[in-house]
């Protein structure tokens, strides 16, 4: 949507502008152009643009100032004193003043977008560096965000290609390694997939039963054998200690008959008399006798009578214990005959407890009874615990296998799997990929066409015909944000401009490269300036130069043009621009005092027809002002259909060499086919002969040197009536022949006549009728 | 004013469904990351699985 049209700009305090200027703009003209001598203020107009809409005051930039903040301000004014305001035509108003060190603009929502070209900066973007060129355009081709998401997408393509690549070889491992398995299993069931299928379903825990079936057998079996060697030794055992109590037996009598015969009936008596004399320490008789006499040292004495009865005594002690010994060995090889026929039966419930598969050997005979014939039965079946193992074994290696292979056969289904989910993701990450890299090239290189292409047809606007129009911008592939620019010369395409191009055609180059980018990026809500940028540009070209700002102006919200272009001024006087839409302003001197000031200036048309309109119109001032137009539109015309007309040094030519050289049958022919519009906009052509104004402008011509060129006495005798049918038959004829917008006749491509840049006004004849 | 990551970005999410590899659904959820750099390879992996998926179906 279009930003509202602006109504003035007011500032004060900045730079040239010591006292508060107001530059007011013409309603329904987009284009301005502000002419004035050196000094008298256009950059700092352009500067306060650039203030209120960018922050800075790009004039005073590159200029060796460092920091050029200090110098925004008018001498003798603070910072705080710099005011700018752009009001516009729907009533909102924008103001840009300079808080602390940053310029703020209130409301921020109605800032307007500016875009400032200077003279000293156009050919900034020709001559700067690759990576410089590319950070100016950036901002419509950086599209940074989408590759760094393109390349995630990229390596996610690497990673899932090698993951693809991966999930194949180990399809390749999954599948050897059960072929093997198959040939080693002797090549049955069809292929080896069909097979490792059939196999894995078996169920692995099929032989668990018999396996713990065999474990206890086995245990039974081991308990049994160790029986032989275990009686033995108890027998063993027994008839040691019945051995050693025979000889404890014998050493005991032995003693006995040594000592005394009743020798141990007497200790025993002594030792019970020991124990009662250590429960009563102190008797006072003998506790067998009752005898008083020698119980005095009694239990000293019995003790030295038991000590001599000491080897009796050891002797009757291992007697005892060898006796208790015997004892306990005929109990143990009595509880191990009775464990071994328990256990036996055990075994044989081991045995007959199973249905035992018929690779599995069993006993011949049952387990005998009798201890004797269990030894001898066990002697004979040591085999057994080994087949038994082997059987076991066996199962547990079907098991082991049937899980190896089960696993083997998962994991190679597994892998085809993944391989057939990459086999189909992978073509369409591709496809995206590809899309992707195909869209980002063609955006960036659509909007570079579009660039170059504007910037190209923008360039042939100013030089027509010479070949220099195919621009080109390109992305270096090579390099990141590098941007180069090519020209067409000399039938070349691609050369970098700065080698071949004049000055002249680089300004013209960067001018354009700057309007082509501007007007890319939302011109509608852009404030267009620049700043004296027709500088260097030659004569025959800065006609075609004005005609193509002319043309891309409307493009913009605005467009200023600031100049100290002379002529720009008088061809804008004498309506030979379109000066329709164009709002034209004029600086005058600036003073230390008034600061800048402006003047209006009104084309010299417009001027007459103001005269003219006046109530009391000036005779004097109509046949002055319309005695000069008269000379231009005549000018106009003896160039045009080259007339003889005197030659003289310095070329000034008066109304007195200008008539007579259009010469009777040139006016005779001079007609003007003039488009009008009626008021349901169709537009139509209305013939105008020139002949009946020019006869009679020959006619009244002398009323100009009478009336409007000198002080002549003969005007008291004249009408003002006279002097002012002149001004009116002048202000028909240049109406009849230019357009106050489109300007005048002067394209004769049509090869039939002379007409203006809209056709709005069609001469004819094309040449003179001689 | 879109930047010119964005307005490319809707081009590619425009595609990416025209040729059937996403979802017009999964193109609005990802047309942003995709803009600001922050697609990751998960997040260009799961809709064209998905857009696969549904065109597996009768």
């Amino acid at each position: 949507m279009s930003a509202a049209g602006l109504k003035k700009l007011t500032f004060e305090h900045l730079r040239g502008s010591v006292a508060p200027f107001t530059l007011p703009f013409e309603k329904g003209k987009k284009l301005t152009v502000i002419y004035g001598e050196n000094a008298t203020g256009k950059s700092t107009i352009c500067d306060a643009f650039e203030f209120l809409g960018k922050g800075k005051v790009g004039s005073l930039e590159n200029r060796g100032l460092g920091k050029t903040n200090k110098y925004w301000h008018s001498v003798g004014k603070k910072a705080a004193d710099v005011a700018v305001t752009l009001e516009t035509l729907d009533g909102t108003s924008c103001r840009a003043t300079i808080v602390k060190t940053e310029v703020v603009a209130i409301p921020a929502a109605a800032r307007p977008r500016v875009e400032v070209l200077r003279r000293s900066h156009i050919l900034a973007l020709i001559e700067a560096k690759a990576s410089d060129r590319y950070a100016a355009i950036s901002r419509f081709v950086d599209v940074s965000g989408v590759e760094t998401s393109e390349a995630a997408l990229r390596q996610l393509i690497r990673d899932l290609t090698g993951n693809r690549d991966v999930a194949v070889a180990r399809v390749q491992e999954n599948q050897d390694s059960i072929r093997q398995f198959w040939e080693s299993a002797g090549n049955t069931g069809g292929d080896p997939l069909t097979w490792a299928d059939t196999e894995s379903k078996r169920d692995p825990n099929a032989s668990n039963l018999e396996v713990a079936a065999l474990a206890i057998l086995q245990t039974a079996y081991s308990r049994l054998s160790d029986y032989p060697a275990s009686l033995k030794s108890a027998q063993e055992a027994l008839n040691t200690a019945k051995t050693a109590a025979l000889a404890a037996q014998l050493k005991a009598q032995e003693c006995v008959q040594t000592i005394a015969a009743d020798a141990g009936e007497v200790m025993g008596v002594l030792e019970s008399a020991r124990a009662y004399l250590q429960k009563h320490p102190a008797p006072t008789a003998c506790p067998l006798c009752e005898s008083a006499e020698n119980v005095q040292g009694l239990d000293q004495r019995i003790k030295e009578r038991l000590a001599s009865f000491a080897t009796l005594q050891a002797a009757q002690g291992q007697m005892k214990s060898a006796g208790v010994n015997v004892q306990r060995a005929e109990q143990h090889l009595a509880t191990l005959r009775e464990n071994a026929k328990k256990h036996a039966a055990d075994f044989q419930k081991a045995c007959t407890g199973f249905t035992w598969s018929t690779d599995i050997t069993m006993p011949a005979t049952p387990v005998p009874q009798d201890i004797e014939s269990m030894v001898t039965w066990l002697a004979g079946s040591t085999y057994l615990p080994v087949d038994w193992k082997k059987a076991e074994t066996v199962r547990q290696d079907k098991k082991q296998f049937l899980g190896t292979l089960k696993r083997a056969l998962d994991t190679c289904i597994e892998n085809v799997q993944a391989q057939k989910e990459l086999d189909a993701l992978l073509p369409k990450l591709s496809h995206a990929l590809k899309i992707t890299e195909e869209e980002r090239r063609l955006f960036t290189d659509t909007v570079l066409a579009r660039i170059a292409t504007d910037c190209g047809r923008i360039y042939e606007l100013v030089h027509p015909g010479e070949g220099l129009d195919k621009i080109s911008l390109e992305l270096d592939p090579e390099k990141r944000a590098s941007l180069e620019i090519g020209a067409s010369f000399c039938g070349e395409t691609g050369t970098p401009p700065q080698a071949y191009f004049s000055e002249s055609h680089l300004d013209t180059l960067g001018l354009c490269v700057f309007l082509a980018l501007a007007a890319l990026d939302g011109p509608e809500s852009t404030v267009l300036v620049l700043d004296d940028v027709l500088a260097s540009v030659d004569e025959p070209h800065v006609e075609h130069l004005i005609e193509m700002l002319y043309a891309e102006a409307i493009k913009f919200r605005h467009c200023i043009i600031t100049t100290h272009y002379r002529p720009w001024k008088h061809k804008l006087r004498w309506g030979w621009l379109k000066n329709g839409q164009c709002q034209f302003i004029e600086l005058s001197k600036w003073t230390s005092k008034h600061g800048m000031t402006l003047i209006r200036s009104i084309p010299d048309v417009e001027r007459l027809r103001a005269l003219l309109a006046e109530s009391s119109p000036d005779a004097q001032l109509v046949c002055s002002k319309a005695g000069v137009i008269l000379e231009a539109a005549l000018d106009f015309l003896t160039l045009l259909y080259e007339c003889p007309v005197p030659r003289r040094p310095g070329g000034l030519y008066t109304l007195g060499d200008l008539l007579p050289a259009i010469d009777k049958k040139l006016r005779n022919a001079l007609q003007v086919d003039v488009l009008f519009k009626d008021a349901a906009g169709v537009s139509s052509y209305q013939t105008k002969n020139l002949t009946p104004v020019l006869d009679e402008l020959i006619r009244i011509a002398q009323a100009r040197n009478v009336f409007g060129c000198h002080f002549n006495a003969l005007s008291f005798d004249l009408l003002d009536s006279d002097a002012l049918g002149f001004g009116q038959k002048v202000l028909e004829l240049i109406e009849n022949l230019a357009d106050p917008d489109v300007g005048w006749p002067r394209n004769s491509k049509s090869g039939k006549y002379w007409a203006n840049s809209e056709e709005t006004r069609r001469l004819h004849p094309l040449q003179h009728p001689t | 004013m879109d930047t010119p990551s964005q307005t490319l970005a809707a081009k590619i999410t425009e595609r990416l469904v025209r040729e059937g590899l996403i979802t017009a659904d999964a193109a609005k959820k990802i047309q942003p990351k995709l803009a600001e750099g922050k697609l990751r390879a998960e997040d260009w992996r799961l809709p064209l699985e998905l857009g696969e998926k549904k065109e597996a179906k009768p």
